[in-house]
């Protein structure tokens, strides 16, 4: 566990030097969290800033973090490194102090990513059968497979939906689908883009409610949305991508 | 063992996935077996027609033909792998798929499965309606001895697929390549004709690829037609085919999986 706070007036924290991290395993061990950005760049065209320019974020067991800025600031890309999705130019995204690169297995087993958009689904399958692919796909064991299942169709209120095929859903169940499996196995970090896009007030109740779930079990969420006001919840720290760095909300 | 069970399940899940798609699309496998019918009407006529030396009968090229269409919908399965990543890349499950812990790599091998399997069930339907309705004579004491032979056959050509998948995660292109491909293969492997026709130097280019080993010992398995060459060279060489190309297309794949999460253009479609 780590023993830095994350605090809104610091939000570049101190991490041991490069030449540390590389050498002295232990010592990046011990100052390990659920889900570490050091240093993190990226830049998308040779000719273009760097989107995100050394950029710093821990996440705290049983913590919230709440990330906005304008469109296109970067927010996705973040979320892409820290998801493992793609790769940053500098720096490294950590998962307890071991990177996609390293261990890409234990990497998604802790992580689940929700992406922005209503993309990620097979429209021809019904409700049931995507979280069971998507069960499978996740390795959960064969013991607690149908439990999982079950677990999340009850959870995200799917049951009336199981059988429907999911391009015969209105874009709020879809999202609502979306959502659930990124809960599916009970993942430690969990990274949400724009997770209220076209949610009712049902919906956005059942997601605060898997949110709070993984904050209940010490894990750590990450939520990024252009605007933060009208999310009616609390975060544990709140931030700004701005120029490529992270600024107290 | 766990373990294995679970990725086993992953591999049958990601099979399951493809059937209950197919399956949704209900006039999907009539239409399929109506072009066959058709396609096998097709050469049933033209064999009517043509006397190729080599041949003893119309019915002998007959059966030498439809070994080779039979073929060839098998061996286009592995070529179909790259599409179905686009598939994937377009609806954004690729990502999903990059995401999980059974990885991209396995799940573009598990992709294949079920379009194996299925060309698989087709080629023997083709077959099947040759025998039934064109009077096809297969072989019956060496044509069980095909399914194995067909097996290492794909194993042979999966890497193609796998190669050209790496291909579309880098230029997002599914059959970039594939369609000359399979022409390509069909003209100098002997799909319709006996490479003995071909010149002399395309004789040769036809003896180095492992489609003309494959319908070779195909068609001497089903309808009995002679080995050009032995029938342990000709395995060999699919099997020399399988275990030094399908490393070499899991690294491709992994690379180019790579690259595209270096570059960040994984996400792009």
């Amino acid at each position: 566990m780590s023993s830095r706070s994350l605090m809104p007036a610091e939000p570049v924290l101190r991490y041991p030097a490069e030449s540390d991290l590389t050498q002295q395993t232990g010592a990046v061990e011990s100052a390990a969290a659920p889900l570490c950005l050091r240093s993190v760049s990226k830049r998308w065209r040779k000719d273009q800033r760097r989107v995100l320019d050394r950029l710093d974020l821990a996440l705290e067991p049983g913590t919230a973090t709440w990330v906005g800025g304008r469109n296109g600031v970067g927010k996705t890309t973040m979320l892409r490194i820290a998801s493992g999705l793609i790769e940053p130019d500098g720096g490294r995204a950590e998962v307890w102090g071991v990177s996609a690169s390293e261990n890409r297995a234990r990497y998604q087993r802790l992580v689940s990513f929700l992406p922005a958009g209503d993309r990620g689904l097979y429209a021809r399958l019904s409700v049931r059968h995507q979280l069971e692919f998507w069960a499978r796909i996740a390795l959960v064991p064969h013991t607690r497979f149908r439990q999982t299942v079950g677990e999340a169709i009850d959870k995200f209120d799917l049951g009336e939906l199981s059988g429907r095929r999911v391009d015969r859903l209105s874009m709020g169940q879809r999202q609502r689908l979306r959502i659930a499996m990124t809960f599916l196995d009970h993942p430690e970090v969990v990274l949400l883009d724009e997770p209220l896009t076209s949610l009712d007030v049902e919906g956005a109740a059942l997601l605060h409610a898997a949110v709070d779930e993984v904050l209940a079990r010490d894990g750590a969420i990450l939520w990024c949305s252009p605007g933060g006001e009208h999310l009616d919840r609390q975060f544990d720290s709140r931030w700004t991508l701005e120029r490529g760095r992270l600024v107290a909300a | 063992m766990n373990d294995a069970v679970t990725t086993g399940g992953a591999f049958v899940a990601v099979m399951r996935r493809d059937l209950r798609i197919y399956l949704s699309y209900r006039t999907r496998l009539v239409s399929q077996l109506l072009t066959s019918l058709l396609s096998l009407t097709l050469f049933y006529y033209v064999s009517r027609l043509v006397h190729v030396s080599g041949f003893g009968s119309h019915d002998a090229y007959f059966g030498f033909v439809v070994v080779g269409i039979s073929l060839i919908s098998v061996i286009y399965s592995c070529f179909s792998i790259p599409d179905l990543v686009r598939q994937e890349l377009m609806v954004g499950t690729f990502d999903r798929l990059l995401l999980s812990p059974f990885g991209a790599i396995r799940s573009v091998l598990a992709m294949a499965l079920f379009p194996m399997l299925y060309a698989f069930v087709m080629a023997g339907l083709t077959l099947g309606l040759g025998c039934l309705v064109f009077g096809l004579h297969l072989h019956s004491a060496t044509a069980p001895l095909s399914v194995p032979a067909m097996a290492l056959v794909l194993l042979a050509f999966l890497p193609f697929g796998v190669l050209f998948a790496a291909l579309t995660v880098v230029v997002k292109q599914g059959s970039v390549g594939t369609t000359w491909v399979i022409a390509l293969l069909s003209i100098v492997g002997g799909l319709y004709f006996p490479v003995t026709l071909l010149p002399h130097w395309v004789q040769t280019t036809a003896k180095l690829q492992p489609f003309t080993a494959a319908t070779d010992v195909l068609r001497h398995l089903l309808v009995d037609t002679p080995l050009n060459t032995s029938m342990s060279a000709a395995l060999l060489k699919l099997a020399a085919f399988a275990a030094v190309l399908l490393p070499l297309s899991l690294l491709a794949l992994t690379s180019a999986l790579r690259f595209g999460q270096r570059r960040g253009t994984i996400i792009e479609y």
